[in-house]
């Protein structure tokens, strides 16, 4: 279809492969009805809902009044808002210290238990998973307890070795890191056991022939089980990318308008994007503002993903 | 995390705290694990049932203290015809939820509750009924009720959508315990004495908040934090609200009590524990602070909470003025299916002696509505307060405080200030300056303001 003739070709095609689009779901009436339920809740609240927010997004909107078609002035505003900005700065900060940490040791973990060195490896993989069980807002409540600056566990068990007393919660400086240790403690097990999942589907056979070719278990890792873990790690690192743009909970309870004067704490030191979207819906009331920050967030997911998968998604073989 | 401003943030914590783990709890104004008492949401039931030969209308009433439940028995005692469903909506989200209902066009209760923070916010859009026209008739009660609060629940066109229920006469509170164990005297009139007398000002006050920490060997101070305890009071006793309609007022309003606030950090006056969480709580039972400077709404949750320590508290007046910190409203959503009967519950409640003074003995929420101070209640000893005649005092604040503004950006202003007490706080920021970059940043970011 590259001449310019075949313009017409198309043009005779483009009917015909809809027409015969629809023959086959004609065809297929039943299986379509069947799956039904799906499309049609999806449609209703997944779809619907996303490219509403796209619609709003040109708006300005109290959520209650008439809403006022404003074109694109809720980007160029959003462009110039350095709090927004400093909080997607937060929430790449977070993927960095947080994410980045927790999908490392998690490989790591996964590689131990998956050894034949260790034994119990069920009560490893409950362990290491049932933080991800745990709600988030008990979580929050018990790191609360733990980094508490005058009570807390951890200054309690750091003023032995002669450290502290740090103000995990207030001092800006400690924000971030406070945040990142709750959640690559939340989140490693489930990592872990993705990965666990793929270090298992490699055959075991190959292991066999390196260790009888002598290589060491640090050769094995890096040359055998990396590589195929690959598509596996590439799944994992996408959604974690995902998740992590999206951070709300953790945040919001350690440093959220929960507890500190204003959303984020100290210098808005822990105000993640998420966090700072939902405060300018339902809060400050501009639920047009805060639809384009959420379509400036899924821009920025699509890059980092596509970036990603630019740098590490060529298939194993290549 | 350092500083809570106000009892939205109180309220907030709370409702984290419904998590069930006991860290949060002091929070119960937020009534937190209780089982709710309908899931079934705030749908309107618009169906009638029929018992006995009576038609039996349902309302639906959403607030965020379990305590909404001591209402409903009395209530449909004197009114049997109607049957009352106290939902309560965590206060973290509450208005929100109403707000999500209105904008979805259903889903609202017959009788909302507003907060003081969000008051302004919900008077500046629709949705929610005018009480002053048929068939509502709140206009009769305009007299009865505590003028700044009637202010606040009316719209710029005239029209009155919440209907003032109680306010939040702010005092300060400390522990006979604690006292006594130092060697002070426990008395409110000798206490009054030693904070300054009567024309005290906060000077004289930190002077004693000094002379306490030393005299505990600096383990006690007299207050938690410098944000909630002083900022909170010192900025609400010039009349809440950074701005007048669209003009900032937060170089004004902001400046001394960042001062104030500044200076009880830097002389390490407080015990800089942050209000409302785990660590405060500690503190409390560890004596980490000896009072604290708060509103009268504080005393269910404390009853709750903390048992051992009911009768060991009194209350003088905070130096320098009166003041109200918290308070709130009720609204009838226009979608709401049963207007008179709603209309029925919210009169009761808001505007009988005998509805509001049930809720008073339950929870120490203050009317807002004046004839219900005739109560002998309000001459007899208190036994949380040990015994003290402590709430005639209050009755005195009602209209004898400054103005109050509210505007629809209040939320947003106190972020923006709040984020600046932070860095005063933590970080030692001039507080001229950052009274001076609150307002301009409020300017940049909120477009309809003017300095």
């Amino acid at each position: 279809m590259a001449t310019t003739t075949s313009s017409v070709s198309v043009d005779q095609q483009h009917p015909t492969s809809r027409g015969s689009t629809l023959r086959e779901i004609k065809r297929n009436g039943w299986a379509y009805a069947f799956i039904s339920p799906f499309y049609i809740l999806y449609a209703v609240f997944g779809m619907f809902p996303l490219l509403y927010g796209v619609w709003l997004s040109f708006f300005k909107w109290d959520g209650i009044s008439e809403m006022q078609w404003i074109g694109l002035r809720n980007y160029t505003r959003l462009f110039a808002d350095d709090i927004w900005w400093y909080a997607v700065y937060n929430t790449i900060w977070l993927f960095f210290g947080a994410t980045v940490p927790q999908l490392t040791i998690a490989l790591i973990l996964a590689f131990i238990i998956n050894s034949n060195y260790i034994r119990g490896k069920d009560i490893y993989r409950a362990a290491f998973f049932s933080p991800f069980v745990a709600s988030s807002v008990a979580i929050s409540i018990v790191f609360l307890s733990i980094f508490g600056s005058r009570y807390g566990l951890l200054n309690y068990a750091l003023s032995f070795v002669g450290i502290g007393p740090i103000r995990w919660l207030e001092d800006a400086s400690w924000i971030k890191p406070s945040i990142a240790m709750v959640i690559i403690w939340q989140w490693t097990g489930y990592s872990m056991i993705i990965f666990l999942a793929g270090l298992q589907s490699i055959n075991a056979e190959l292991y066999e022939a390196a260790k009888v070719d002598g290589a060491r278990t640090r050769d094995v890792f890096w040359h055998i089980t990396m590589p195929l873990m690959r598509p596996v790690i590439l799944f994992q690192v996408i959604l974690s990318i995902i998740g992590a743009m999206q951070n709300f909970d953790i945040p919001v309870m350690l440093a959220g308008g929960t507890q500190s004067s204003a959303p984020g704490g100290t210098d808005r030191a822990g105000l993640v994007a998420m966090v700072q979207l939902y405060w300018t819906a339902f809060k400050y009331g501009e639920f047009g503002y805060a639809a384009a920050m959420a379509l400036i967030l899924f821009v920025l997911i699509l890059i980092f993903s596509v970036i990603y998968n630019r740098w590490q998604g060529r298939s194993p073989t290549d | 995390m350092t500083t809570t401003l106000s009892r939205r943030r109180f309220l907030k914590i709370a409702a984290a705290g419904a998590g069930g783990i006991g860290a949060a709890a002091l929070l119960a104004a937020c009534g937190s694990a209780a089982p709710q008492s309908g899931q079934s949401g705030g749908q309107a039931q618009p169906a009638a049932p029929v018992q006995g030969d009576k038609v039996v209308t349902e309302i639906t009433f959403w607030w965020w203290d379990q305590v909404g439940e001591v209402w409903k028995e009395p209530f449909e005692k004197a009114y049997p015809n109607i049957k009352l469903n106290f939902v309560n909506t965590p206060f973290a989200d509450a208005h929100d939820k109403l707000l999500t209902s209105f904008a979805a066009g259903s889903g609202a209760p017959d009788v909302a509750s507003i907060e003081i923070g969000r008051v302004g916010g919900f008077t500046a859009k629709g949705g929610l009924a005018d009480l002053l026209a048929p068939p509502f008739d709140a206009g009769s009660l305009k007299n009865d009720m505590v003028a700044y609060k009637w202010t606040q629940g009316s719209t710029s066109d005239g029209r009155l959508v919440c209907l003032p229920w109680d306010i939040g006469p702010a005092g300060i509170w400390y522990r006979t315990d604690i006292f006594e164990a130092l060697g002070l005297p426990t008395d409110p009139e000798a206490v009054e004495q030693l904070i300054g007398g009567p024309d005290r000002t906060w000077d004289d006050f930190f002077a004693f908040a000094k002379q306490l920490k030393e005299k505990s060997g600096g383990k006690t101070s007299l207050f938690a934090d410098a944000g909630t305890d002083i900022y909170g009071a010192v900025y609400r006793q010039q009349g809440e609200g950074y701005a007048d309609g669209n003009k900032v007022l937060i170089e004004e309003k902001a400046t001394r009590p960042f001062q104030l606030a500044a200076r009880v950090r830097r002389e390490g006056i407080d015990a800089n524990i942050p209000w409302w969480g785990a660590e405060w709580q500690t503190g409390l039972r560890d004596n980490a602070f000896a009072g604290m400077v708060i509103a009268c709404w504080m005393q269910g949750g404390l009853t709750r909470e903390q048992p051992d320590l009911v009768g060991k508290w009194r209350v003088v007046r905070a130096p320098e003025a009166n003041y109200n910190w918290g308070g709130s409203f009720m609204a009838i959503p226009e979608q709401s299916k049963n207007k008179e009967a709603a209309w029925t519950f919210v009169k009761w409640a808001c505007a009988t002696p005998e509805g509001q003074n049930i809720m008073f003995k339950a929870s120490g929420v203050f009317p807002a509505y004046k004839p219900a101070w005739e109560d002998p209640l309000y001459d007899e000893p208190v036994p949380f307060f040990g015994g003290q005649r402590a709430y005639r005092w209050g009755t005195e604040i009602g209209d004898n405080i400054k103005a109050i503004f509210r505007t629809p950006n209040d939320l947003q202003l106190d972020d923006i200030v709040g984020a600046e007490l932070t860095k005063v706080l933590q970080d030692g920021k001039d507080p001229v300056q950052a009274a001076k970059d609150a307002e301009a940043e409020a300017l940049k970011r909120i477009p309809d303001l003017q300095g």
